[in-house]
């Protein structure tokens, strides 16, 4: 059953999803979720696959009521959630009852949160993906009045006496902290920047003002580039650490444009990508150098984090009955493959499984 | 059959950049886009795309699916197997481009003919006297990357690049010519604008023309410029 999200605060809120994997073939950035740990997990909490549509929340308060009853998840930054009026648990699936409203307060320790639900929401894609493009005026930005209409609708799931939290998923959650340590291997100009590359590593750096989802900026101790050739265009990497200016450094995100002309000194790691979405501008941040077999072996390490607690939610949810999208390869090769999102399947009739539904609960609480 | 050279860089744990170094910019050109061109029809696990430029190439991919080794290894099979069939290659797509150029439509006219020591009609006639070979789709949003027209001298970039450039704008820089499709911010010059939309975002590819199509200027003037408004462009007949 499709149900409707009403926006009643809208903050800083978009719908996206993992990125657009096949802009940057056509010049577009690849955009979506910039801290994408937090992103995979907040969907795979609430049995979706990794890459369906959810709300990226950047600093500010948000307040959405649902129509019907649905199940959510939150990750990424810490904050206040209440679902009429309680105080409920981040990084856990979380029921939401029709009428109710979910209250996302005073983020701290991090920028951006993830609001998945169960089932996702109805919204349009470019090239596959869903995730704004602020340069070709694609996307949905969530305001005051606007609504959302999800696809699916789960019957409240409830501990029966005490109103414990339900779900224990143990998933280990990203530290976020004021001042990150950033994992970047050698970019493929770091000769060009001579003795001076060293200094990345020897300085500290504040986060600039005007850093967004096209990039950091950064203050501090500048490398300088000893040649002065022109470079031609091409095509640079989510990541690339570049000296654009005599007043900044530049660390590329998600949004950046696919090619430039500026040498490419380092490049920040997959995982280090995700602790910088959670920067804000005042922050200090600490470079480390690292290999480029090191971060795949830690990236991997995170992502079998990610592989486990899917299979987890893929057990819960099977003793609740409710569906889920736990086979991992379709949901990864859905991220990167050249056919859009899958086929939705129909949902449970969520009130035939009330038996099952005790049983869990019954083994929650032992 | 000859064996082309390319030399592959890691650009950390999702991406790398691949170089052709045959010595022939045309060969260079010629081997990043057919690489790129295989590399995404091939439908291997785990790599997202690439992205050809001029010389370059990034090709980016999941680093849980596969790695950076693998796809090293991807890329030197394609290499031989691209070296064996050749490069297939498409008939190019012809495209006309009305500009007004001068004045609010090319703010940058003025000082590109100075630092070149030609008057601005001179320009003009340099910028529209050839046919552009589309090299690649870059940022903005598919602008179609191009050789330079054939001023003596390169064009250098604006000391203070513009917080905004509107879409339609044409610009040069170093030996480069482009086309803006979408406004965003530019530190390249800017000699004139066209009043056609290139870029649509219903429809994929979102840009009617790819690398090795071929495109003219033609000049227009202020009055043309309000008659074509809002017209896409469309390949010439």
């Amino acid at each position: 059953m499709t149900g409707t999200l009403l926006v009643q605060q809208g903050g800083h809120c978009v719908v996206t999803d993992l990125g657009r994997v096949r802009g940057p073939r056509y010049g577009l950035p690849v955009n979506g979720a910039l801290d994408q740990y937090s992103a995979r997990a907040a969907n795979i909490l609430v049995g979706n696959k990794d890459n369906e549509p959810l709300l990226e929340i950047t600093a500010l308060d948000v307040r959405l009521r649902s129509t019907t009853d649905i199940l959510i998840s939150v990750t990424g930054a810490s904050l206040t959630l209440t679902v009429g009026g309680r105080e409920c648990p981040q990084w856990e699936p979380v029921s939401v009852a029709a009428g109710e409203t979910i209250s996302i307060r005073t983020m701290t320790g991090g920028l951006r949160a993830y609001l998945a639900i169960h089932g996702s929401v109805e919204t349009p894609s470019l090239l596959g993906s869903c995730a704004p493009d602020t340069v070709v005026g694609f996307g949905h930005r969530l305001m005051e009045g606007d609504s959302l209409t999800t696809r699916r609708s789960v019957r409240p799931i409830r501990q029966p006496y005490f109103d414990l939290p339900l779900f224990r998923l143990g998933l280990t959650r990203p530290g976020i902290s004021t001042h990150p340590v950033i994992d970047v291997t050698d970019g493929p100009d770091i000769e060009e920047f001579g003795e001076t590359a060293q200094k990345l590593f020897t300085g500290t750096y504040t986060v600039g003002d005007r850093s967004n989802h096209i990039g950091l900026r950064l203050r501090g101790d500048l490398p300088e580039r000893q040649l002065t050739s022109e470079v031609l265009s091409r095509g640079v990497p989510v990541g690339a650490v570049e000296v654009p200016s005599r007043d900044e450094l530049l660390v590329l995100h998600r949004g950046r444009g696919v090619t430039a002309g500026y040498p490419v000194m380092a490049v920040v790691t997959s995982l280090s990508l995700d602790a910088l979405a959670q920067a804000r501008p005042g922050h200090l941040v600490t470079f480390r150098h690292t290999t480029v077999a090191e971060a795949s072996a830690n990236y991997r390490s995170a992502m079998r984090e990610l592989d486990k607690l899917r299979t987890r939610v893929g057990t819960v949810f099977g003793l609740l009955g409710l569906e889920s999208d736990t086979s991992e390869s379709e949901t990864r090769q859905l991220a990167g493959s050249q056919s859009a999102r899958g086929k939705e399947h129909p949902s449970p009739d969520p009130s035939m499984n009330s038996t099952r539904n005790i049983d869990v609960k019954h083994n929650n609480a032992s | 059959m000859t064996t082309t050279t390319v030399e592959v860089h890691e650009a950390g744990d999702a991406a790398l950049r691949i170089v052709a170094a045959t010595g022939d910019r045309e060969r260079d050109w010629q081997t990043v886009h057919a690489l790129a061109g295989w590399l995404d029809s091939s439908g291997m696990e785990g790599i997202h795309g690439a992205v050809p430029t001029y010389d370059s190439l990034l090709v980016e991919f999941d680093a849980h699916l596969t790695s950076a080794r693998q796809v090293r290894a991807i890329v030197l099979m394609a290499m031989r197997q691209i070296d064996f069939v050749g490069a297939t290659s498409r008939a190019p797509q012809q495209f006309e481009v009305p500009v007004a150029y001068g004045g609010e439509f090319g703010p940058d006219l003025e000082r590109v003919a100075d630092h070149e020591g030609l008057d601005v009609e001179e320009i003009i006639r340099l910028h529209t006297a050839k046919s552009y070979v589309i090299r690649c789709l870059g940022a903005p949003a598919g602008s179609p990357m191009m050789d330079g027209p054939d001023f003596p001298l390169p064009v250098p970039r604006l000391k203070d690049p513009r917080i905004s450039v509107p879409a339609g704008a044409v610009s040069v820089a170093g030996r480069q010519a482009v086309i803006a499709p979408a406004s965003a911010p530019g530190g390249w010059c800017v000699i004139g604008q066209t009043p056609l939309t290139l870029l649509d975002a219903s429809r994929e590819p979102l840009v009617p023309y790819l690398p090795g199509d071929v495109l003219r200027f033609r000049r227009i003037s202020a009055e043309d410029f309000t008659r074509y408004d809002g017209q896409p462009l469309e390949v010439s007949l």
